[in-house]
């Protein structure tokens, strides 16, 4: 080894000397919050802009190359507000003219690492959309007119509170509801209407991932699984959409981690989708069999006796089970694995192989790869086969059922309840329960929906089961997202229905046309939000905030209102609600206001800064300290950087002890549920799960006793995974109380001769639910939403090639959109996306508004409706160059207005898939045109209704519900008792 | 372990943005954004694949195994895993795990995934690698390269024992052969720009100093394009002046005493004497027992 020759001192030291230099020269940068390693490093595996840069960061201009245009940004991190999954953003703000020229990814944030998928940076499109709303406006004409008048936020105010405070003080609680699209925040508007003693909150999730929900929360208690993708051995996913839509990008960044680590990929989705091209194993199932497959491999794993018989032993509510069902056997846990080899018998792989349509071959590999993956199995099913089926919700019950088996629950590598992976920080001001019950959204018919019976509100409405004074939309557009829109727009037309109708809303969109108020809020760089969401195993909080607020007061300035930054008077939803409330009750004397009071300040307004400050310094554990160490106060610290990782590697919650002080006056059930006398300890994270009853003298279910020792369970009736469903056999449905399979509405059997099944839970993951047509650069990627139709079914139908127009028939009227003949899609199926077909009626005098959607003709006849499209999208001036450079003209079909409500009767749940008949359009068919008979809607919502078993004929305890059950809003206890007319018919 | 020397050392041949601060602590003159991409983008390439692919180019079977090593480590490979910023890297993040690791065995195992790599990964290819940036006269970068090389040697005598004992490295087991008096002009080319075929690193700044030392006109082009230009105009005197190269790279190598740099000393050493045979006979004009003496 010949001695080093160096030119300038290196060689003279020794190498101890050297590494200690450059760890204490490392150690003295990153105590200052700066990075050693700046650049684009290979010793980061990441290229970012370093972030003690972030306050002068400078790029050359790419539009002014070749010559070398120095731009200086201020680097401000905000999150996505265009799925749920808040993935973290950077945007750059100009330091000089403080508009922000791009969104990127932040390095910082612990679920995205720096990642985004093109939603995120066409946050720039929707900020800069010439359509946008800008100010306040207040119906000029009748409603659905189209004609506005601009109006001050004062006048707004209120006109709106003075609504709010009649009805509150006329204790008309059950007019007002809120109803709430894209939520991307956690829990603020529950509160606010906490606040004001209202049970109005209405959520989108029936029609979207209830049915995914029902089936976990059955199982543990938390109705979300948190898949940790990036350990697994196998990566089992039902369907596409989580993967290649929704929360797509953290989890596909996990999932390719896992691939690169040698993981098996297996989905099952009729439709070829990006994830399945991934896959190792793709099945193309019949629609609706999921379930099937899925306890055929659970049959594989129990007679293979290949599950994990301690975890069921420990972990499972099996002697609950062996009591209630099999009294005939020895109460033993060798009685219960021979009872449920029996029970799950039947599932073969041929059964499988009948009911699904695949080889029972590759369903047996599959089933093998799968009982190999041993604690590492990690897998997710969120809509699609669980929202599309009647009995949806039995697909993500089975799935958990196999990581049951498997003992791959809260393990590396495994599937963690979602509650595991989830922080939702204490807020500064927690108001009580409402004293009342909105039957309007949890009707006595479902007493185990998941969620409220949003989608439907307008048959609830038309059968004069309430009205509403005011109905708030926020971020949401129901006409266009539910089944039956045209149900919606004839209830939201009628002012006896809903009296006064306000869209919160960033964009313009088609129920928005039909408001009284149109009230714009701000876009992801324009808001305050705090969220926090399953993406691996750890917990974290981001921070969505108005960037250019951020900016400015970085710079020196004091903001108090983001409208001083925002765009026109674009406000932020937090002040508006604080400003709402205060204006509804501004003396203080109905007790709202001081759920939106300052505590620093008694008697003035809460502030956004004070309202997360509080938070930060108080209920994110580890953030106060980690701010200090920069010499920033906690809000500072999120303004900064946007997302703070609590901790990681949460691991099997369930099997901890349950601490001595939280024991006391005990008392034991039968099957090991402990219950205690002492109060529970404060927690700073608020995360949502299932809330167990208490024992007949008030002790809180506190844990379960396994082993002789107490540990904290799962958040269920019995404290452990329950296989068989107390629940469920208790409030009418013992016949699902297991994991099991319910034939969908569209089985084949079910099909009379010539229907198909029509697919439309499925998008692209370029597509933001109903805010695409704001954003230039994902309409430009795809703006239509053609009908798959596997090759052989277009020659059966006659259809030549792609782009010919077909006709698809539901049970209440027709569509018509263009062919694509792909072999992407299973025989006797058609698919069709959702997120397309935007639409404004024509006659409107919306401006540039919504120019980005066809014009309609939309009339009402003798045999219903008949929407026609009379323009396209076309080129069009305006302050933004590129709209004069739209070169596409078909903007898809809206088909979901030709589909009935199907309400799963147990979740709730909004069965998408449609029994459709497929057929070349006739001479007079253009793309786009609908026709749709609402009096046949309400025939199909009412033979739907009729396969309910209604809370008032099947409650164990005179109650509407199971009180353990989440739910978004919970009303006081008392609020849940039936009211004695309505026990002895529900209906 | 001296794992933060070995980021920082990491991080100069990254990119010139991570070369300055790493540089400067270390008290190495920061290395003008010119000079580093002259080092490191136009004459030596800090990629495994290069000197150990049977092509000498990027990828390939070369690169694909270091990412097999990081597969089998459970982590995802890098873009470029053979890079050796990330070598370095990973060996870096190695000496903080077992440093960190409570159980013994856990220690033991990192620790060998950490040895592994040196030898198989690392020393392998670096020391031949390192000199050829010595000698480029960029003196900051000079001084990297004698650094990294001391560090490497010094990580390589700490765990001397089973190293040393080790068999040789997959990838100089399975190497593709030697430079053959056999080969024709194609063949020679191929195997002069694959330092483990010829045993020498043969940069852009060599070629310029061996058309000056041959007296022939340097084309400018990739290094094969100018190499056959070069035998093409004076094939005596361009092979010549190579086998001087493969005698003085025969020295160099020689003066390691591991089994990797006797490997690679004597595949120079070969490399050496096919060179200065295919030299006489071109001198002579004699008949080329291959097929190279007739292409030149």
């Amino acid at each position: 080894m010949s001695p080093p020759t160096s030119p300038n001192g290196a060689g003279s030291d020794s190498l101890e000397v050297l590494n200690a230099r450059v760890s204490a020269a490392r150690a003295e940068v990153e105590a200052r919050g700066e990075t050693f390693y700046q650049g684009a490093s290979r010793v980061h595996l990441a290229a970012f802009p370093p972030k003690e840069r972030w306050d002068d960061w400078v790029e050359l201009s790419s539009r002014a190359w070749p010559a070398r245009q120095p731009g200086h940004y201020m680097l401000v991190p905000t999150t996505c507000f265009n799925c749920e999954s808040a993935c973290g953003l950077l945007a750059y703000v100009d330091r000089e003219t403080l508009a922000v020229r791009k969104f990127e990814g932040n390095p910082e944030h612990p679920g995205s690492r720096g990642r985004n998928c093109a939603k995120g940076p066409s946050t720039l499109n929707q900020v800069t959309d010439p359509d946008r709303i800008l100010y306040p406006l207040k119906r000029a004409g009748a409603r659905g007119e189209g004609r506005w008048e601009r109006i001050t936020w004062d006048e707004a105010l209120d006109a709106i509170a003075a609504r709010l405070r009649a009805a509150l003080s006329e204790e008309r609680h059950n007019e007002i509801m809120v109803h709430i699209g894209r939520p991307g925040e956690d829990g603020y508007t529950e509160r606010v209407l906490a606040s004001w003693g209202v049970d109005g909150h209405n959520s989108h999730t029936n029609v979207c991932s209830s049915g995914g929900r029902a089936g976990f929360q059955f199982w543990t208690g938390i109705d979300r699984p948190s898949p940790d993708h990036a350990n697994a051995k196998v990566i089992y996913l039902i369907s596409s959409h989580l993967e290649a839509g929704h929360y797509f990008n953290p989890h596909a960044q996990r999932i390719t981690e896992g691939r690169a680590r040698g993981a098996k990929v297996i989905v099952l989705d009729t439709r070829l989708s990006n994830t399945a091209t991934h896959a190792d194993y793709w099945l193309s199932p019949q629609p609706g069999s999921e379930a099937a497959i899925n306890l055929a491999v659970a049959n594989h794993i129990i007679r293979t006796r290949r599950y994990h018989r301690d975890f069921i032993r420990r972990w499972w509510n099996w002697q609950e089970y062996m009591a209630n069902c099999r009294p005939d056997l020895p109460p033993t846990f060798e009685a219960f694995e021979e009872a449920l080899a029996e029970c799950y018998a039947e599932y073969t792989f041929e059964f499988a192989a009948a009911e699904s349509g695949i080889d029972a071959g590759v369903i047996a590999e599959v089933a093998e790869v799968v009982a190999g993956a041993g604690t590492r199995f990690s897998c997710h099913s969120w809509r699609s086969a669980a929202a599309s089926n009647l009995g949806g919700w039995q697909v993500s019950r089975t799935l958990f059922f196999i990581a049951g088996l498997l003992g791959a629950v809260a393990t590396e590598g495994g599937t963690f309840p979602n509650a595991y992976n989830k922080f939702v920080p204490r807020p500064i001001h927690v108001p009580p329960h409402p004293k009342v019950w909105q039957e309007l959204a949890w009707p006595m018919e479902y007493p185990l929906s998941q969620n409220e019976m949003s989608f439907l509100l307008p048959h609830f409405l038309k059968d004069g089961r309430g009205r509403l004074d005011t109905y708030f939309i926020r971020v949401y557009n129901p006409v266009w997202t539910n089944p039956d829109g045209l149900s919606w727009m004839e209830v939201l037309s009628d002012e006896d229905k809903v009296g006064c109708f306000v869209a919160l809303t960033p964009t313009w969109n088609e129920s928005a046309y039909f408001a009284d108020y149109v009230l714009p809020m701000g876009h992801a760089s324009e808001r305050h939000d705090t969220h926090s969401y399953e993406q691996y195993d750890g917990q974290w909080v981001g921070f969505r905030q108005p960037v250019v607020r951020a900016a400015r007061e970085r710079m020196g300035e004091r903001v108090t209102d983001s409208r001083q930054v925002n765009p026109g008077e674009v406000w932020e939803e937090n002040e508006w609600w604080i400003e709402l409330s205060w204006r509804i009750d501004p003396d203080g004397s109905l007790g709202i206001r001081q759920y939106h009071e300052s505590r620093a300040r008694p008697g003035e307004k809460l502030t956004v800064d004070e309202y997360y400050a509080w938070m930060f310094e108080n209920s994110v554990p580890g953030l106060p300290e980690r701010a200090a160490a920069e010499d920033l106060t906690p809000l500072e610290w999120m303004r900064r950087y946007g997302a703070f990782e609590i901790s990681r590697g949460q691991g099997a919650v369930f099997e901890a002890e349950v601490p001595a002080d939280e024991l006391d006056d005990l008392r034991v059930g039968p099957f090991g549920r402990v219950y205690s006398a002492a109060q529970k300890p404060s927690d700073p994270n608020i995360v949502p799960m299932g809330a167990p009853a208490p024992d007949e003298e008030g002790r809180r279910a506190v844990g379960v006793e396994v082993e002789g020792t107490i540990r904290r369970g799962f958040p269920t009736p019995s404290g452990r995974l329950e296989f068989w469903s107390s629940t469920l056999a208790a409030w009418g449905w013992p016949e699902h109380a297991l994991p099991g399979y319910i034939r969908s509405h569209v089985h084949p059997a079910a099909l009379e001769p010539g229907q198909m099944v029509l697919l439309s839970t499925f998008r692209l993951p370029t597509q933001i639910h109903t805010r695409s047509a704001n954003s230039k650069w994902l309409d430009e990627l795809s703006h239509t939403n053609p009908v798959w139709i596997h090759p052989t079914d277009a020659a059966r139908l006659g259809i030549d090639r792609t782009g010919e127009l077909v006709r698809v028939e539901t049970e209440i009227g027709y569509f018509v959109a263009r062919a694509w003949i792909t072999e992407g899609i299973r025989p006797g199926v058609v698919a069709c996306s959702h997120h397309m077909g935007r639409w404004k009626l024509a006659g409107g005098s919306g401006g540039g508004a919504g120019a980005m959607m066809a014009t309609v003709d939309l009339s009402r006849g003798d045999n219903g409706w008949e929407m026609r499209r009379v323009a396209p999208v076309v080129p069009y001036s305006s302050s933004d160059p590129d709209t004069a450079r739209i070169w596409w003209s078909d903007t898809g079909v809206h088909q979901n207005l030709t589909f009935p409500v199907h309400p799963d009767p147990i979740s709730g749940m909004h069965c998408w898939h449609q029994a459709v008949r497929v057929s070349p359009a006739t001479s007079g068919d253009a793309a786009g045109d609908i026709a749709v008979d609402t009096a046949k809607a309400r025939e199909v919502y009412r033979r739907w209704l009729a396969e309910t078993r209604p809370a008032g004929q099947v409650s164990p305890d005179a109650t509407r519900r199971p009180s353990w059950l989440m739910r978004p809003l919970r009303p006081a206890p008392e609020a849940f008792g039936i009211p004695a007319e309505q026990t002895i018919s529900a209906r | 372990m001296s794992s933060e020397l070995v980021r920082a050392l990491a991080a100069i041949c990254d990119a010139p943005a991570a070369a300055q601060a790493a540089a400067g602590v270390l008290g190495l003159r920061p290395p003008e954004a010119a000079e580093h991409t002259e080092v490191f983008v136009m004459n030596c390439p800090p990629y495994a694949a290069v000197h150990l692919g049977g092509e000498g180019g990027l990828g390939g079977e070369a690169a694909d195994r270091v990412a097999g090593f990081w597969r089998a480590l459970g982590l995802v490979p890098p873009a470029e895993p053979d890079h050796l910023s990330s070598l370095l890297a990973l060996y870096a993040e190695l000496c903080d795990a077992a440093h960190g690791a409570r159980r013994p065995a856990v220690k033991a195992a990192v620790d060998r995934a950490r040895q592994v790599l040196l030898w198989e990964h690392l020393w392998s290819w670096a020391p031949g690698y390192l000199g050829a940036v010595r000698e480029l006269a960029t003196p900051s970068l000079a001084a990297w390269a004698v650094l990294t090389r001391r560090l490497l040697a010094a990580e390589l005598m700490q765990s001397a024992g089973p190293a040393y004992q080790a068999p040789l490295p997959l990838a100089l087991r399975q190497a593709a052969g030697c430079l053959s008096t056999d080969d024709d002009l194609d063949g020679l080319l191929d195997a002069l720009v694959a330092p483990v075929r010829s045993g020498i690193v043969l940069t852009r700044h060599r070629l310029t100093i061996g058309s000056r030392a041959a007296e022939v006109g340097h084309r400018i082009g990739e290094r094969r394009f100018a190499l056959r230009a070069m035998l093409e105009q004076s094939p005596a005197a361009t092979l010549r002046w190579l086998a001087g190269e493969a005698g003085r790279w025969y020295r160099r190598h020689a003066a390691g005493e591991d089994a990797c740099s006797r490997w690679w000393a004597q595949r120079a050493r070969t490399t050496h004497g096919a060179l200065a045979e295919l030299a006489a006979q071109a001198a002579d004009g004699a008949p080329a027992r291959g097929s190279v003496g007739s292409g030149l």
